[in-house]
């Protein structure tokens, strides 16, 4: 398969965890989205890496899973504090900052 | 080969839309997870099997157990009444299906240039994927590795201090 197909997928889930990141109100289904960013840009990298035969792209992989990892945990540990601040986890509820 | 790029694009991407359009989060995770193991299938037709491996280990093992484990601790039958507001979801499928054509437009006329490396198909897979990643993880990309350690240092704080009960 040509480095393209790999490419339009990407795009692809991208393009869906952007829509997922828009229009949903629930945290968990927004972080959950967010994965699927990092994951398209995941594939995106294995893919022009395999095709340009480097290595690099795919080390930057692993360092995006160490990133995702640790902004799981963070993002987690927001929404457990936010649940516990207004018992939803409805983003709509967030408005202490607007005027 | 061929065949399986388009079995695991077409699980990949209907388990994408599954995961942003379930009401139920725990339904999403789920689906997550599938489309995770797609992506594995991926990397392992990009001869990067080592990557495959840690995509199952680390994301649909590490991140997903955490994620489920949250939805579990929240409550999820008041969870699944949030509502999508009908005027936000429009404006997000404009800006989704500008964004959609626009990328399938730059890849489809974009050119490469022409592959530079020497680490081909049949190199790869005669040294090691994983040999391969390790010695450049050491080498070239050590300090990005040991910054990478104090990261998550600096995450399991973070994730300490959310979760105490008083900041």
């Amino acid at each position: 398969m040509s480095i393209n197909g790999y490419l339009i997928v990407a795009g692809i889930i991208f393009c869906i965890g952007m829509l997922g990141v828009l229009m949903r109100k629930n945290l968990i289904v927004i972080f959950m989205s967010l994965e699927l960013m990092f994951n398209a840009a995941n594939l995106g990298f294995v893919a022009v890496s395999n095709y340009l035969n480097l290595i690099d792209g795919d080390i930057f992989v692993i360092f995006v899973m160490v990133v995702a990892a640790a902004e799981a945990a963070i993002a987690l540990g927001i929404a457990v504090a936010f649940y516990r601040e207004k018992g939803t986890v409805d983003i709509d509820k967030a408005q202490e900052l607007k005027l | 080969m061929e065949a399986l790029f388009y079995v695991f694009s077409i699980i990949a991407v209907f388990s994408a839309l599954m995961v942003i359009s379930m009401k139920n989060p725990l339904t999403s995770a789920l689906y997550l997870v599938l489309c995770f193991f797609a992506l594995a299938g991926f990397y392992v037709l990009l001869d990067m099997q080592f990557l495959a491996a840690m995509q199952i280990l680390v994301y649909a093992g590490a991140i997903m157990v955490l994620v489920v484990l949250i939805i579990m601790l929240l409550n999820l039958s008041k969870i699944k009444k949030i509502k999508m507001d009908l005027h936000q979801v429009f404006i997000a499928m404009v800006i989704f299906i500008i964004l959609l054509v626009e990328i399938t437009i730059y890849i489809l006329n974009g050119s490469l240039k022409k592959p530079t490396g020497i680490y081909t198909h049949a190199l790869i897979n005669k040294i090691g994927n994983t040999q391969i990643l390790g010695e450049f993880l050491f080498t070239k990309y050590i300090f990005p590795f040991e910054v990478a350690s104090v990261f998550l240092l600096v995450a399991i704080i973070g994730a300490y201090l959310f979760a105490k009960k008083k900041y």
